[in-house]
């Protein structure tokens, strides 16, 4: 049964760019930081594309942000997605307003089942599914993973670890949870977010990036989509973690039991 | 697209300032950008997780075939490849940037992809019929044929036109003879441009360039050279014994080989100045963490003078080269036929820069620079063919500034007829020159254009260094006519005085594509958010000027003879003389 699935690509600051608080410590410098597509929406393009391969079916892939987040759109298309949907918006957003935009998006496009990273690496946030859920009435399957790992064959044959029922009513999915992991069942539609740990995402070869060229990108804007974008988080400060003082030696034991007790109070 | 528009040093030659071509400085187009970016981001996923490997092969002095079947199916050898023909289509300045990203994980695998695109295929790009472009480049583009350029010879490398292979015709084919030698990719490609002498030997530049393909009958080739640097990628010989090639696959016209190989390696050549530019960049961000982590007189070195001395210097050095390079690539892509000497000045500037980074950022890293453990000694090694292949830059220097001062001499309508096609082939071509010196004698004040000696759209916080290159212009341009009154007819001869002009020309055409992207970013962004490019050109602007001043001095004098009989002195003794103990 063809499955369609709607994926999301957040812009999100490259992990390995150097990261600066600005000087009036309200964001951080934005000159020479590279961009990528969050690792954990790469995820879950992945996996959407693999169960797209199994089952047949088409992937969407969606974004807020100003044009910027064509890059990201692209990369995902490239990836093997079927068409994109841009939310053109410029300025500030919280979770609550990029949520609310999917909401409309997934009313608008149907799907079977969305597949969002379980949260973005800029602001660490992790509430968007949770939120998208909860407003269309859908179950949650968070934190999907897998039992298999990433040398496993299963990973290698790229298969789905997200399991469909043979009916097509609901997915079966591995969840990493505190100790150990828990194998869910949810009836479609339904919103899984994903861990690091459920696959490895391919790399989109030249030809599908030649090919993503002339994919479409539908644009969307969060008034059209009824969409009050104004956000209701303010970050009142940003600063750098502290550095880390220069560790001590100590003598021998006793000193150490002794710091232990006096200074770190640790015991 | 063409367009007639002069060469930039030419002109400078001049002292005409042809600002309209470097002013604004180039950008990506958007689109490109956006494909850029996202092949970026596959390049650093194909390639990271290789880094270990990377070192192995380099050890091994191969590449594994599994590898370059990963680089086939990614479609590393689609990049120049219209898309009509199944590859990416992209323009010089995407393609040289993409190298530079390939050359930033690892040299033998750019070098692996640029001699493919960048000089094996190039001919078919650039002289090829449509059946020649329909037959072989869908197949080039998924790297079902890998390219190979075929011209040096064990006889013939920098004098390329000796080349002793020949061929024959015999009814509709002509018949190939010959060994090829370092040819990268040989053992690897199907697909080879093959230079031949179809006049016989007599006819030096009687060359004509053919497309020479693995399954014909008498095409082999040698085992791997073992090499100093870029040990994964594959060098062979190529030997053609009695090979029958149809004459559709001669590539352009037959005699006219040596204008296709010559227009090859002027186009590819800022590949290879795209590549030092992202070895630069990967060579300064070790550098800046080694200087941090590293701690020696109870403090990390990066707070020492002349650690930083070296970093700030690399900056500088790398911000030039990217500078001239892109400009170089946008004077191609926006059609222009005249950027031959500004190609070899971002390959003898990028080359060398790239060296003096990867030595410097050697010396920062201290003995674990001498390490195999770290990257310094292998990003050396494989950086020091820069210097020598596709051109070496001694020869390009003499390229650079008979070619740039051939225009001068055009112009000279007096001359004209005496000095033309003097120039024409200024690697071998040295033929007989006018006699400069006492024509221009009768004349009585220097050759110099006037207009256009000036800026006029440059940014006004650009000033300083405006009136400093607009002097120094000046003083290129009487130098020039200086040097060629002086030598006149046996210029061709006077290495050292076209050397030094060539240094002149390649430190200010590096100036000025720095000053177009320092003025162009003032524009945009204003002076404020800007300031560490100010710096950049303040810097550069001080290096050229004490060179270009020092070089400007030495053409009236210098110690040339000395040098001369000193090295006349050891080529008689064949060695050095003098030692302490008698």
């Amino acid at each position: 049964m063809p499955l369609k699935i709607l994926v999301t690509a957040k812009r999100v600051e490259d992990y390995e760019s150097k990261i600066k608080v600005n000087p009036q410590g309200t964001g951080i410098v934005a000159e020479g930081l590279k961009y990528k597509i969050n690792p954990f929406d790469e995820i879950g393009v992945e996996e959407a594309l693999r169960l797209v391969a199994k089952h047949g079916g088409e992937v969407v892939v969606v974004s807020v942000g100003t044009k910027d987040v064509h890059e990201q759109l692209r990369h995902a298309l490239a990836m093997g997605a079927t068409r994109a949907v841009w939310v053109n918006h410029t300025g500030p957003m919280d979770q609550l307003g990029v949520a609310a935009c999917l909401q409309k998006i997934v009313e608008k496009e149907k799907p079977d089942l969305c597949i969002l990273g379980k949260q973005a690496i800029d602001d660490e946030q992790s509430q968007v599914g949770s939120y998208l859920s909860e407003w269309l009435g859908w179950s949650q399957a968070t934190f999907a993973s897998k039992e298999e790992s990433l040398e496993s064959d299963a990973e290698k044959s790229k298969t789905p670890a997200i399991k469909l029922a043979a009916d097509g009513k609901s997915i079966t999915v591995v969840r990493e949870v505190d100790g150990g992991l828990q194998t869910i069942e949810s009836p479609l539609p339904c919103v899984a977010t994903t861990e690091l740990r459920l696959n490895q995402p391919r790399y989109a070869s030249l030809p599908g990036i030649m090919k993503a060229k002339s994919k479409p990108i539908e644009e969307h804007t969060p008034a059209a989509l009824g969409v009050d974008m104004t956000p209701k988080l303010t970050v009142t400060r940003m600063a750098h973690p502290p550095a880390r003082k220069a560790g001590i030696k100590v003598p021998d034991v006793a000193a150490l039991v002794e710091k232990l007790k006096t200074e770190a109070k640790a015991i | 697209m063409a367009n007639d528009r002069p060469s930039f040093m030419s002109q400078l030659c001049f002292g005409s300032i042809e600002e309209e071509q470097i002013l604004p400085y180039p950008k990506m187009k958007d689109s490109d950008q956006e494909v850029f970016k996202n092949i970026r981001s596959s390049i650093e996923q194909l390639l990271k997780p290789h880094e270990k490997d990377f070192r192995e092969w380099d050890a091994k002095g191969e590449m594994p075939a599994s590898f370059i079947e990963e680089m086939k199916q990614f479609g590393l050898f689609s990049l120049l490849i219209s898309e009509e023909h199944g590859g990416m289509g992209l323009s010089t300045t995407a393609y040289s940037r993409t190298l530079q990203e390939l050359a930033r994980h690892d040299g033998s695998v750019a070098v692996t992809v640029g001699a493919h695109s960048s000089i094996g295929m190039r001919g078919l790009l650039l002289f090829g019929t449509d059946e020649q472009k329909a037959k072989f480049c869908p197949k080039l583009a998924t790297g079902e044929m890998i390219a190979a350029f075929c011209l040096t010879e064990p006889g013939a490398g920098s004098d390329a036109a000796s080349i002793k292979t020949t061929a024959v015709q015999d009814g509709d084919d002509w018949i190939l003879n010959g060994n090829k030698l370092w040819i990268t990719n040989g053992g690897i490609a199907q697909f080879y441009t093959v230079f031949a002498k179809t006049g016989g030997q007599a006819e030096r530049s009687n060359i004509t360039a053919f497309i020479v393909t693995r399954d014909m009958e008498g095409v082999s080739t040698g085992p791997h050279e073992d090499k100093m640097g870029l040990r994964a990628s594959n060098t062979t010989t190529v030997i053609m014994d009695n090979v029958r090639v149809p004459k559709s696959h001669v590539l352009g016209e037959v005699g006219k080989g040596f204008k296709v190989a010559m227009k090859i390696l002027n186009s590819g050549r800022t590949g290879l100045g795209g590549g030092s530019v992202g070895v630069m960049k990967k060579m300064i961000a070790l550098a800046t963490k080694q200087a941090k982590e590293r701690v020696q007189f109870g403090k990390p070195i990066a707070e020492y003078g002349l650690i930083k001395q070296k970093l700030g210097n690399m900056v500088v050095d790398c911000y030039a080269a990217e500078s001239a390079v892109n400009m170089v690539n946008h004077f191609i892509d926006s059609g222009q036929e005249e950027y031959a000497v500004e190609a070899a000045i971002t390959k003898v500037f990028g080359s060398e820069a790239m060296w003096r980074t990867i030595d410097e950022a050697l010396q920062i890293a201290g003995g674990n620079g001498f390490m195999r453990e770290f990257p310094y000694e292998r990003a050396l090694r494989d950086a020091r063919i820069n210097r020598i292949f596709e051109g070496t830059n001694d020869i390009l220097r003499l390229f650079i500034s008979l070619t740039a001062m051939n225009e001068v001499g055009g112009q000279l309508k007096e001359l004209s007829a005496s000095l033309k096609g003097i120039f024409d082939n200024p690697i071998k071509g040295f033929g007989v020159i006018s006699d400069y010196a006492r024509r221009r004698a009768s004349l009585s004040t220097t050759y110099v254009k006037r207009e256009k000696a000036k800026f006029t759209k440059l940014h006004p916080a650009l000033a300083r260094e405006q009136a400093l290159f607009e002097e120094l212009t000046g003083e290129l341009a009487i130098a020039v006519d200086r040097v060629l009154r002086k030598h006149g007819k046996a210029i061709i001869g006077k290495q050292f005085a076209s050397s030094r002009l060539a240094e002149m020309m390649i430190d200010l055409f590096v100036l000025a594509s720095t000053m177009s992207r320092v003025s162009t970013a003032v524009t945009e962004k204003g002076a404020a958010s800007v300031t560490k490019e100010l710096e950049i050109l303040q810097v550069l602007t001080g290096q050229v000027k004490l060179r270009v001043r020092a070089n400007l001095a030495k053409i009236d004098e210098n110690d040339d003879e000395f040098v001369k009989s000193l090295a006349d002195h050891a080529l008689d003794v064949e060695g050095y003389l003098w030692d302490n103990v008698q």
